[in-house]
């Protein structure tokens, strides 16, 4: 067998201790997103429920509700709005030799998806340049959709108790997207402004259960 | 393990990159025939104007002359364009013809950053035949895409 996958089947392995496989849930928020949403033009809140299999298996479910309030653009006059729930499902690994000590380092993959509708006014289009009729408009309750996976690197440490922080660092790619009849979409709920791929970052607050 | 969490913490930020279109031109492009189908040039001389909402007259094109092929504006929203095309040959001889195009206009977005245009799907052409032979719709998808040749006109015999 080659030598990296005796590496990685040896990674992958559950540990042979006196500790149970099942170690329980934990619930977390995610702060980032909330911030930016009182901060800036967009943002999501967003909770997860966790798994604990024996420190090493996180199996995990995160639900949020993103939304974009974009007043009109200073250059472009144009005005922007988005809401809607998303869901990402996946799993982290913890890679820390010491498994057992309550801080852990994780790798992990998500996929997630999210259904929603986009508000978008024309601004400062105004009239036709030409013929000088009115060329203003406003596209209401666009629907749009977009699946995506995400590749998390994320630190967790223990604070006291139940409580743990934590931080993770995600890279977005779009597997498939329907921008409706306008274009192109700008925010996405849960994966933020529309591009190709991006990077994000969530910090968590996260307590045992 | 927590003095990192909070250097993290610190630089915590997203990124993204948008970039608009380079070339946001949305026109009509007509390619000028023969009845074979082959690449006219027509050798008369060409204007094209239409209307105003408040009832002037725009000049769209201004007296080509040799000319294979004629790119013109489209309305942003009106659901028809009408257009006066001045066909003047050697002699001074001036032929008019109407041409009506009926369209959907399609808003595009691309970005917040980015000005919005509109796209639009020709759905019918006419004319009034008294220099135009023939035309007709070869593409209707009108967008950004400046190498599309939309509509086909074949002239009359010449002058």
């Amino acid at each position: 067998m080659a030598p990296m996958a005796v590496q990685a089947q040896h990674f992958l392995k559950i540990e042979r201790d006196s500790v149970p496989f099942f170690r329980g849930f934990a619930v977390s928020v995610d702060l980032v997103g909330a911030a930016m949403m009182h901060l800036g033009d967009y943002g999501q809140y967003e909770g997860a429920l966790r798994v604990n299999l024996h420190d090493q298996y996180f199996p995990i479910l995160e639900v949020g509700y993103g939304k974009a309030d974009y007043k009109e653009d200073v250059i472009t006059g144009i005005a922007y709005s988005a809401s809607a729930p998303y869901f990402r499902i996946g799993a982290d690994l913890n890679i820390l030799k010491k498994k057992h000590t309550g801080n852990r380092l994780f790798v992990g993959l998500r996929y997630a998806f999210t259904s929603y509708k986009v508000d978008v006014s024309s601004g400062k289009i105004k009239e036709d340049p030409y013929w000088k009729w009115d060329a203003t408009f406003d596209v209401k309750d666009e629907p749009c959709s977009q699946h995506w996976a995400e590749v998390v690197f994320g630190l967790d440490a223990k604070i006291a108790g139940p409580l743990h922080l934590g931080w993770s660092a995600r890279y977005r790619a779009r597997i498939s997207h329907n921008d409706g009849q306008i274009g192109t979409t700008w925010y996405v709920p849960g994966y933020g402004i529309q591009d190709s791929s991006v990077l994000g970052t969530t910090f968590n607050v996260i307590i045992d259960i | 393990m927590k003095k990192l969490l909070l250097a993290i913490l610190v630089v915590a930020s997203s990124c993204s990159s948008i970039d608009c279109p380079i070339s946001t031109k949305v026109a009509v492009n007509y390619g000028f025939y023969n009845a074979s189908e082959q690449k006219d040039t027509l050798t008369d001389t060409l204007s094209v104007w239409s209307q105003r909402k408040d009832g002037t007259d725009t000049l769209l094109y201004n007296s080509g002359v040799n000319k294979t092929t004629l790119t013109l504006p489209i309305s942003y929203q009106r659901p028809e364009d009408v257009l006066i095309f001045r066909i003047a040959d050697t002699l001074k001889s001036v032929t008019l013809d109407t041409v009506w195009i009926k369209k959907e206009d399609i808003p595009h977005f691309e970005s917040v950053d980015c000005a919005a245009h509109f796209f639009h799907t020709l759905t019918d052409i006419r004319s009034t035949h008294r220099g135009i032979d023939t035309i007709y719709i070869k593409n209707p998808s009108v967008t950004y895409d400046t190498t599309v040749e939309h509509i086909r006109i074949r002239f009359k015999d010449r002058h």
